[in-house]
């Protein structure tokens, strides 16, 4: 099987160094300009490809980890040419384009994996798994937070423009919006509130959801870009009516840091990380594989991602309007 | 000469710290208790060793400078009204009612009066929370945008029974655990609620009372700041201590993450089984109480007022209004 692998940023030299743990061939890399692809290519041995529909030419599975907003009409090139995919988080920008890319996918009869990370992570894997055990009842109230720092420029200067990205609410918060609705059902309605949208000028960014579940469980969601680099801290909180799983990304790390390391080391955006043996993006990456080759069911489907852009949209809608916005079933 | 301060009512457990609290402070003379639960006057008159008066006017007869009122949410305003008309001071526990029209009356009957009134909110007095107060007062935190706070705790069921009843609380979680991070917010802020959203369920301890157990209340401020308050009764009875009070206040220089109630030990005991936390930090209760006392021996308003217990249940009864038509509601303060 050979892959080629759109956008060569964070995402996408993660995304190759996960494809090198499965049988498949990384036959290309193509970006914004050749140039920047080069160094990847070079790293794996592959070509470097001029424009996405070349590089479709000779590949049978194609992995889109661009800006957000260059998602769906890649999917819907790579769908109409009978490719599998692969995308990045969020799936789309709106629910109209999530559902057009995933009837396209489905009416090619392609796969369509969209790589919500989170639920690859061991300790949110685990939580789940504690919760489907009945180890904690049922569910009532749960609280998420993912706090790091705003990406920097230029390279993550996409992230910052909100017609790309959707800012903090969609790409940053879309993760925990999946994980809620993973751990605790349907949503019925979503509030939320952004500080860039009350304070343009806010050198930070910080947002709060609040989810209703149709089954009444509550979900609160905090996510920020307001945390000094390198910070990257994860949260949660569940509760049920038999007990309650917690965890703190900052006080479960094995390594304790307390060398000077200047700002300039940073990373371009913040990037959770504990050891583990194998990290989550290849696990991520290895189960679409197997979904693609031997049709095993992956843990997260195109539909879920449809449902966390509709959250996520609707988010973004009632930060500006101030009001809760009812979603309606997919 | 001392000053003799009374307490009506134990039905709140709080007054069984406050009577330790009076008694570590000099010149205070605690003239004893009254309650209309006998029972319970006869129980907490032994195990504090104090007098015992018959009934709440008795006490009031014996002309104590100060009260503390520790009834029933829904019985403040009755024990408010004698006090103030016996001419004595009042610090009235929190909630300071369980209706705004009641808050209201409760504020207007002791200024009327000329007596203090001080709403028993010691998270004004916890040192964690004055240090980041000094410090945002000082400019070094920036401007504040949001806070994302918690005020989670255990089922209370297990100290009083009535904290569970609608009745004679006022409601659940929501009632019980709002008003101390609204009140801490507009401290820090100086500024009021204009909009409340509230969501809230009965999952926890669903068999076993009928008030809503778990929720979120967002409230945002007049100039602009906003915040969600977790109130739930999550904490399992197994927790390491009854629950606690922690925000993460969002600012222009980043955030500060603040917990009141961080300053522990843990603790494993064969007695037990399990951890717990023992507090080593200072005590707010005591903090609070000497306000109190020195509010009334400098004849100057106390630290916390009564219009800080009302703009609080203002924001409950907004917020139990928001959960029921299912979007923010504006908030119509009260003129005093």
């Amino acid at each position: 099987m050979r892959v080629g692998i759109a956008g060569v940023g964070f995402m996408g030299s993660t995304h190759a160094a996960a494809w090198v743990e499965t049988s498949a061939q990384i036959v290309g890399f193509v970006a914004g300009s050749p140039e920047s692809a080069r160094p990847l290519a070079q790293k794996y041995g592959a070509k470097v490809f001029l424009d996405f529909s070349s590089m479709l030419d000779e590949v049978d599975v194609v992995d889109i980890c661009t800006p957000t907003h260059l998602h769906v009409p890649m999917i819907l090139e790579a769908a109409a040419r009978g490719k599998h995919i692969v995308c990045e988080k969020p799936l789309a920008l709106t629910v109209k384009d999530a559902l057009e890319a995933v009837h396209a996918c489905r009416q090619a009869g392609v796969h369509l994996h969209v790589a919500h990370v989170v639920r690859f992570f061991p300790e949110y894997a685990l939580a789940k798994q504690i919760i489907d055990q009945g180890q904690i009842g049922r569910i009532a109230t749960v609280r998420l937070l993912r706090g790091s720092y705003r990406p920097k420029k230029p390279v993550g200067n996409w992230f910052l423009d909100e017609s790309k990205s959707g800012g903090i609410l969609v790409d940053l918060m879309i993760h925990d919006m999946d994980y809620a609705r993973w751990v605790a059902g349907e949503v019925e309605s979503v509030f939320a509130r952004k500080v860039s949208a009350v304070y343009h000028d806010s050198p930070v960014d910080y947002g709060l959801v609040i989810l209703k579940h149709r089954n009444g469980a509550i979900s609160h969601l905090a996510g920020a870009w307001a945390y000094p680099p390198p910070t990257f801290r994860t949260r949660f909180e569940i509760s049920g009516d038999r007990g309650m799983i917690e965890f703190d990304s900052q006080a479960t790390s094995p390594i304790e840091n307390l060398t000077v390391k200047p700002y300039a080391e940073a990373p371009d955006v913040g990037l959770p990380s504990s050891p583990v043996r194998e990290n989550p993006y290849t696990a991520e990456i290895k189960e679409f594989y197997a979904a693609i080759t031997e049709g095993k069911m992956p843990r997260v489907t195109a539909e879920d991602a449809v449902a966390a852009v509709q959250i996520a949209v609707a988010a973004v809608q009632s930060a500006r309007s101030g009001e809760v916005v009812y979603l309606k079933p997919l | 000469m001392s000053l003799k301060i009374g307490i009506l009512s134990f039905a709140h457990l709080h007054a069984e710290a406050y009577i330790q609290n009076l008694r570590a402070i000099d010149g205070v003379e605690v003239i004893g208790l009254a309650d209309d639960d006998e029972q319970r006057a006869e129980h907490f008159a032994r195990l504090f060793g104090v007098h015992r008066f018959r009934t709440y006017e008795e006490l009031l007869d014996a002309h104590p400078e100060g009260v503390i009122i520790c009834s029933e949410n829904s019985r403040h305003l009755p024990l408010v009204k004698m006090a103030a008309e016996a001419g004595a001071h009042v610090l009235c526990e929190k909630p300071l009612a369980t209706t705004v029209q009641d808050a209201e009356e409760i504020v207007r009957i002791c200024r009327q009066a000329g007596v203090l009134l001080m709403t028993a909110f010691p998270m004004r007095f916890s040192t964690p929370l004055l240090e980041v107060k000094a410090r945002l007062d000082a400019g070094e935190l920036g401007h504040v945008y949001c806070f994302n706070s918690s005020n989670q705790g255990e089922l209370p069921k297990k100290h009083r029974a009535w904290f569970v009843d609608r009745a004679l609380a006022g409601g659940g979680a929501i009632t019980d655990h709002t008003v101390h991070l609204v009140d801490v917010m507009r401290w820090y802020l100086g500024s009021e609620v204009s909009e409340v959203y509230a969501v809230a369920n009965r999952i926890f301890h669903a068999d076993e009372v009928e008030v809503e157990t778990g929720g979120v209340v967002w409230v945002t401020f007049e100039n602009g700041v906003f915040a969600t308050i977790d109130c739930s009764w999550s904490r399992p009875p197994y927790w390491p201590s009854w629950g606690g009070l922690s925000f993460e206040m969002v600012t222009s220089r980043g955030a500060v993450w603040v917990d009141a109630f961080r300053q522990n030990l843990t603790v494993f005991t064969h007695t037990l089984q399990r951890p717990y936390w023992a507090f080593w930090g200072s005590d707010p209760n005591q903090a609070m109480i000497e306000d109190f006392v020195q509010a009334i021996r400098d004849q100057r308003p106390p630290r916390v007022s009564g219009e800080d217990g009302l703009r609080a249940v203002e924001v409950v009864e907004a917020a139990y209004q928001s959960v029921s038509n299912g979007q923010p509601v504006r908030l119509h303060r009260r003129q005093l």
